[in-house]
């Protein structure tokens, strides 16, 4: 590269930077205020009541998840071994990179033999949910897990997140 | 009712019920019986022998665990039960004897226990039982003692004592919640659920232990089967017992203790005191290693394939020789779950 290029690439860059801030600043101001504590409070209990139905599917309350008594907590108790932090990855079974929805529902279709969930349900959002939360902190690493099961963020003796009773076991 | 108990028609290892005592409802009598016929064994031995030296016959025995039947026909765990029969059928040398370390049914339910008593009475060779949760809390055990005898148990073989102890009792949770059976059964279920708090073997077992042991010479070979492990584990999936050291303290008057268990659906060893602990493939599922620091990581199992029903699961037996020692030997469906050492052999 020239001098002369060097100098008339910087030059062309500043331009575009003006245009950008120009049009930047002829957009309505779309900032706002950070949440309240109320209204981050009425966040976290929406998530929260994700992970709470996302535990009980888990467990098995949707019966069309199973046609052989298995629920997804059989094999991943406190979903040990489902890893969410490692997806997207390659699964072996599927042949192909899969995001953890895919998993959920191999899973669901294979060894519990049941009705797959639509993708973009709420049951499966909630599934992902209680999943994630589990895991939460844990360091995103897609690909293979070196570990069998990582680390789940828990609290002393319970489910890690606070819930009402629905008959299958709650936090006191 | 001892009844129930199977033993083959056929006794080609000559393990007659004289020697192979099985102890019944009449816990006492049949473990005074059990004891004095070990005694007799031992004293004609040890006339000749090095008092300091156990006085074990080798011989094999098998364990079965956790096969969580459910109550719909021709369920996939019923077959991979029968399998586990086949395979341990097919043991050579053959056990003397198997004991099956708790959960046979998944709900509690009687058609689950009968159904896995059917399957288990294909063994060439008598069994005994300890009861896991699962079988355990929709009725308090009350259709399991029917059918497989006392909760504790003990019996001497070949120089060996052998206790069998429920510990799986938990604290009362149901009646001040108002739970049904059903509910109380399912609260059970739930590895994680923070609802039934730590399980124990409590002061029945507790007494029964120390009469048990109590005019045992410290020399005795023990083995000793429980539902969960006699050590801590991770707590929060119950893989521990409340008051395993007070058990570890009734029995560190021993030389050598094993203890094997199920429950945790994986090999697992680790070594506290005097006592040596194994625990037992399941036929059911794997469960994953809870995320803790273990003293001996090499008795870790492989990572399982989820499209392989009967990967991660299996039998295993141990190999009893002169001198108390005991070699244990998984049984995988796929051989390929144990890792080199664990392959040749563990050394309990």
């Amino acid at each position: 590269m020239t001098h002369e290029f060097v100098r008339r690439r910087a030059l062309s860059g500043a331009a575009l930077a003006v245009v950008v801030l120009g049009i930047a600043t002829l957009q309505p101001v779309s900032a706002r205020a950070p949440f309240t504590a109320a209204e981050l409070a009425e966040q976290q209990a929406a998530l929260l009541k994700a992970v709470d139905h996302g535990r009980d599917l888990w467990h098995g309350s949707l019966k069309s998840m199973s046609t052989n008594g298995l629920a997804c907590g059989n094999c991943h108790p406190d979903a040990a071994a489902a890893n969410p932090q490692t997806f997207p990855k390659y699964q072996s079974d599927l042949g192909r990179v899969a995001a953890l929805r895919d998993m959920i529902n191999w899973c669901i279709s294979g060894p519990l033999g049941g009705k797959t969930l639509d993708p973009d349900s709420e049951d499966m959002v909630a599934m992902e949910a209680y999943a994630t939360y589990l895991y939460r902190g844990t360091t995103m690493t897609p690909g293979l897990a070196t570990a069998q099961t990582s680390p789940i963020v828990v609290i002393k003796s319970g489910t890690g997140y606070p819930r009402k009773g629905s008959g299958i076991g709650y936090d006191k | 009712m001892e009844d129930e108990i199977y033993v083959p028609e056929v006794d080609p290892y000559n393990i007659g019920r004289r020697e192979f005592v099985t102890v019944s409802g009449k816990a006492g009598l049949t473990t005074m019986i059990a004891g004095a016929i070990g005694l007799n064994i031992g004293m004609v031995k040890v006339a000749t022998a090095d008092p300091e030296t156990p006085q074990v016959q080798p011989f094999t025995f098998a364990i079965i665990s956790d096969s969580h039947l459910y109550s719909i026909p021709d369920h996939k765990f019923d077959g991979i039960l029968a399998d586990s029969v086949d395979k341990v059928n097919s043991i050579r040398p053959t056990p003397d004897f198997v004991i099956y370390c708790g959960d046979i049914a998944q709900n509690g339910r009687q058609d689950q226990l009968e159904k896995g008593r059917k399957i288990l009475s294909k063994l060439t060779m008598p069994i005994h039982f300890i009861p896991g949760e699962h079988d355990w809390y929709l009725d308090l055990g009350v259709v399991w003692r029917g059918m497989f005898g006392s909760q504790h148990w003990s019996f001497d073989h070949k120089g060996v004592h052998f206790i069998g102890l429920t510990s799986i009792l938990v604290r009362d949770f149901w009646t001040p919640a108002h739970m049904s059976p059903v509910e109380r059964m399912t609260a059970m279920e739930m590895l994680e659920s923070p609802i039934a708090g730590p399980w124990g073997i409590r002061e029945e077992g507790l007494d029964f232990l120390k009469k048990d042991v109590k005019n045992l010479r410290g020399d005795q070979p023990v083995v000793i089967f429980t539902h969960g492990p006699l050590w801590d584990y991770y707590p929060r999936w119950n893989f521990q017992t409340e008051d395993a050291p007070e058990v570890r303290q009734i029995l560190s008057k021993f030389r050598h203790v094993m203890s094997f268990h199920g429950h945790v659906h994986q090999t697992i060893f680790n070594k506290i005191g005097n006592m040596s602990s194994v625990g037992s493939l399941g036929t059911a599922w794997p469960w994953p290693y809870p995320n803790v620091k273990l003293a001996y990581p090499q008795s870790r199992m492989n990572r399982v394939d989820p499209a392989n029903i009967e990967d991660g699961l299996g039998v295993q037996h141990i190999d009893l020789e002169k001198g108390f020692k005991g070699i244990w030997h998984g049984d995988p469906f796929d051989e390929d779950l144990l890792n080199p050492e664990m392959r040749s052999g563990l050394k309990v």
